[in-house]
């Protein structure tokens, strides 16, 4: 088998990068020199050279498996994924429409398998690979009227780990990243009084900023990380 | 995909798959690769179906799951050795959509 050096980690694929954290993702990980894929429901967002956007929804299976099957045509291999699609409804749970329960299921947890393991099949030729699950401050909080949400973060983390003992003998690092709260259009849709006060309980008592969410990114798909897997940062001091 | 093509992949996915074995198995289509006299670990057989998958999906234009609930309900297993694994691969290419 060709054995992929580290350094030759130059193809990405990232799941929600037309927004939020994802879409900062991408742009850091084009401004590393990447190729870098981008799965989201709508159109692109932003167009670089080395960005090919494609449109899919990550909770259809038949979607995902075409989407890696384009990226294995265009680029041939895959090294890194990272799992940051998600949607947030937050709610109390006797009123959540169910729909909406159902769709952060779909898309969050669901979604975050069916892309794993496809970025999976795409590494594992190359005996080298990290997949990153973006995580949330809710699955250790457990703030009211995040029931489904904050499960389904604790779930990508669980999941990570899981991925960590099959893939690994691949060459394969699993981890998640468990972000607090950032500026992004998620955190909009929620209370700014509730956001102040889960900020003002952090032991580091301020939202996270791109450069806390990137410098925890470089760490876990660094070369140097390959015995660093089934792991989750907590940024700000969560646990 | 004709029976000998998919015996073709599957057999190249084999070899492969010795390139990373300690031990190398002896190849052909009676290799057992699945039940009690299986030669390869659980680890090499997934290693495998997933080579084989995505080389069939390749051959025949198309997507095709080896895993879904059919090979699972089998009596007796498509994947039991290379023989079983290229039939059901030519059934699944062959089929109409």
């Amino acid at each position: 088998l060709n054995q992929v050096h580290p350094q030759a980690a130059r193809i990405a694929v990232v799941t929600g990068s037309r927004r939020g954290i994802g879409r900062m993702i991408a742009g850091h990980l084009l401004d590393e020199g990447m190729r870098v894929f981008g799965i989201a429901r709508g159109d692109e967002t932003f167009s670089h050279d080395a960005y090919t956007h494609i449109r899919a929804d990550v909770a259809d299976a038949d979607a995902v498996a075409a989407a890696f099957r384009q990226i294995r045509s265009e680029a041939g291999g895959l090294q890194i994924a990272i799992n940051s699609a998600g949607v947030l409804t937050s709610m109390h749970a006797m009123l959540m429409p169910p729909s909406k329960a159902r769709e952060m299921l779909d898309v969050n947890l669901f979604g975050t398998f069916l892309v794993s393991r496809e970025a999976a099949k795409l590494m594992k030729r190359g005996k080298w690979g990290r997949i990153v699950n973006i995580g949330s401050m809710a699955a250790a909080l457990e703030p009211a009227g995040d029931s489904i949400y904050a499960v389904t973060k604790a779930g990508v983390a669980t999941m990570a780990n899981v991925l960590a003992r099959e893939l690994g003998p691949f060459g394969i690092t699993c981890n998640t990243l468990a972000v607090t709260a950032i500026e992004t259009d998620m955190l909009s849709q929620l209370p700014a009084d509730r956001i102040r006060a889960i900020i003002e309980s952090l032991p580091v008592a301020r939202a996270a900023q791109p450069a806390d969410v990137l410098n925890t990114l470089d760490f876990f798909l660094s070369e140097k990380s390959d015995y660093i897997t089934a792991q989750t940062i907590w940024l700000g001091g969560v646990h | 995909v004709t029976k000998d093509e998919a015996m073709k992949l599957v057999l190249r996915a084999l070899e492969t798959l010795n390139e990373e074995l300690d031990q190398p198995i002896d190849i052909g289509p009676q290799t057992r690769l699945f039940g009690s006299e299986a030669v390869i670990d659980s680890l090499s057989l997934v290693s495998l179906i997933v080579d084989v998958e995505t080389d069939a999906s390749e051959a025949a234009g198309r997507s095709i799951s080896l895993t879904d609930e059919r090979a699972l309900n089998r009596q007796k297993s498509p994947f039991a050795d290379p023989d079983a694994l290229a039939e059901y691969i030519c059934e699944l290419a062959n089929e109409e959509r």
